[in-house]
């Protein structure tokens, strides 16, 4: 088998000629984590929300997510196949599975961080327990559980590349494709613009985060 | 206690136990669960009546070699990052530049979004398909978080104590043995633990490029529509994935210095 050679003007070309193909995938990768992040921001919050002041279900729902945090990605996707098939589906689902654990923790954490005297005070002006989680514990928390959201979308964007694997959707495809064209011409150009698309991809959302921490902050709470 | 990485999601959040509350229930859940999940496969896998295709992969002689291919490459990958990664943490914590420290964080935190399938086949394709390439996959994939993690365990010790340090005589070598690396422990550590769980995970991925492991059996199961090698596959690297965090979990508390 012949080394390939790197060629930067191979690549251009390689690109340029399937441009929109790319767009394509890109546009895909970014969709299956988004839905899997929106998805794992409402059932982890939710939990969250359930579970912050029970010390006794709030360890045992972070060991739980814990546990589907440490089983590796091509195993959780392999035992999500018998009963839901390829494609999207399993994809969505173990990604939201691997979300849980930084969504879940950040909220408990956020939540429990507000200080007693805010909510006594919070109380005394009469508002219900409901009331105090909502309009007073969730806002002062927010930056927060957003931090937990974008941990969670570094995560899912890596993972979602092995997702290819069982024919999910995104720039996965073109890395596995590489893998199968080994030795041909294009086999590099393949799995290079699907990890550094990938890699672009993290780095780029991350920054989308940070600025979407800030605007999605209570204005009093803004540093 | 905001959670930035993952690299500290395994630091915070889980309170140091001393050593006298080292034999509880809760040290005894993880392996419970994992025999409780064997159980049931191997009740599942006896009611079934396999095929020869099946039989093949589904015997002990083959699943005890595949178990061996996957521990062997990760804990030797895991053993040459620990040799690797913490003396050239110490080294980039040494120096007084703080650009480059902060380069070097800035490459962590990239290369932490760098997908392992990628790295894996990107190496195949370049180089060659195999172990070899498996196991340099794995070890530049788990060099940075340790590096990271040995960079800011020494960074995050309190100015303070390391200037009583030095005020009370102690060399340069001798802080850094005695005061500031003890410190650290629990933050490299912490490093060591996530890069071993995540080389369970990618040596799944090997068997891409050839490398065996447990992973063959998961893609065995799936290009022949065997779901139970699949599924055997699958828990196992589950089940061995849950037990090496949990190992590592032990010693973390066996290493941690009495004082921390």
């Amino acid at each position: 088998m012949a080394v390939p050679v790197f060629d930067f003007g191979r690549l251009l070309h390689f690109w340029s000629k399937r441009w929109p193909d790319i767009v394509g995938l890109v546009v895909e990768h970014l969709g299956v984590v988004a839905l899997s992040l929106l998805i794992a921001t409402v059932i982890g919050v939710g939990i969250g929300m359930l579970v912050w002041s029970r010390p006794v279900s709030r360890s045992a729902v972070i060991a739980a997510a814990g546990v589907a945090l440490t089983i590796p990605s091509l195993a959780m996707l392999a035992l999500l196949i018998p009963a839901f098939g390829l494609g999207w589906t399993p994809s969505v689902i173990a990604l939201v599975m691997y979300s849980m654990l930084p969504i879940i923790r950040n909220t408990v954490v956020g939540l429990r961080e507000v200080s007693p005297a805010v909510m006594e005070s919070a109380k005394g002006m009469g508002l219900s327990p409901l009331g105090v989680l909502l309009r007073i514990q969730l806002p002062i928390a927010w930056p927060i559980i957003v931090t937990g959201i974008r941990v969670a979308a570094q995560l899912t964007i890596g993972i979602a590349a092995i997702a290819a694997y069982v024919a999910g959707p995104g720039l996965g495809s073109y890395i596995f494709q590489g893998l199968s064209s080994l030795g041909s011409v294009n086999a590099l150009n393949f799995a290079l613009t699907g990890t550094f698309g990938v890699i672009a991809l993290a780095l780029i959302v991350d920054a989308v985060f940070v600025t979407l921490t800030r605007i999605t902050t209570a204005r009093g709470l803004r540093a | 206690m905001t959670v930035t990485s993952t690299a500290q999601i395994a630091v915070a959040g889980r309170p140091v136990r001393r050593r006298d509350h080292f034999l509880t229930w809760k040290r005894f859940t993880t392996p419970l669960f994992v025999v409780l999940v064997l159980a049931v496969l191997l009740l599942w896998l006896s009611s079934l009546q396999l095929d020869s295709i099946e039989k093949r992969t589904l015997n002990p002689g083959y699943i005890v070699n595949r178990i061996r291919e996957h521990l062997g490459l990760t804990i030797v990958a895991s053993a040459l990052v620990a040799v690797l990664a913490i003396p050239a943490g110490i080294l980039v914590s040494r120096t007084r530049s703080r650009l480059v420290r902060g380069m070097v964080l800035a490459i962590a935190n990239i290369g932490q979004a760098a997908p392992a399938v990628g790295v894996i086949i990107l190496l195949a394709i370049v180089w060659q398909i195999g172990y070899a390439t498996a196991l340099v996959g794995l070890v530049a994939y788990s060099f940075l978080p340790v590096l990271r993690n040995t960079l800011v365990g020494l960074q995050q010790v309190d100015v303070n104590v390391r200037e009583s340090a030095r005020g009370m005589g102690m060399t340069p070598s001798q802080v850094l043995l005695q005061v500031e690396l003890p410190l650290a422990v629990p933050v490299i550590l912490a490093g060591l633990r996530t890069s071993l769980v995540f080389c369970v995970g990618v040596a799944t991925i090997a068997t891409f490029i050839n490398a065996g492991g447990l992973g063959d059996m998961i893609v065995n199961g799936l290009k022949l529509q065997r779901y139970p090698v699949l599924i055997t596959g699958a828990v196992l690297v589950a089940c061995i994935a849950l037990l090496i965090d949990w190992v590592a979990n032990v010693a973390e508390d066996f290493l941690t210095p009495r004082g921390i």
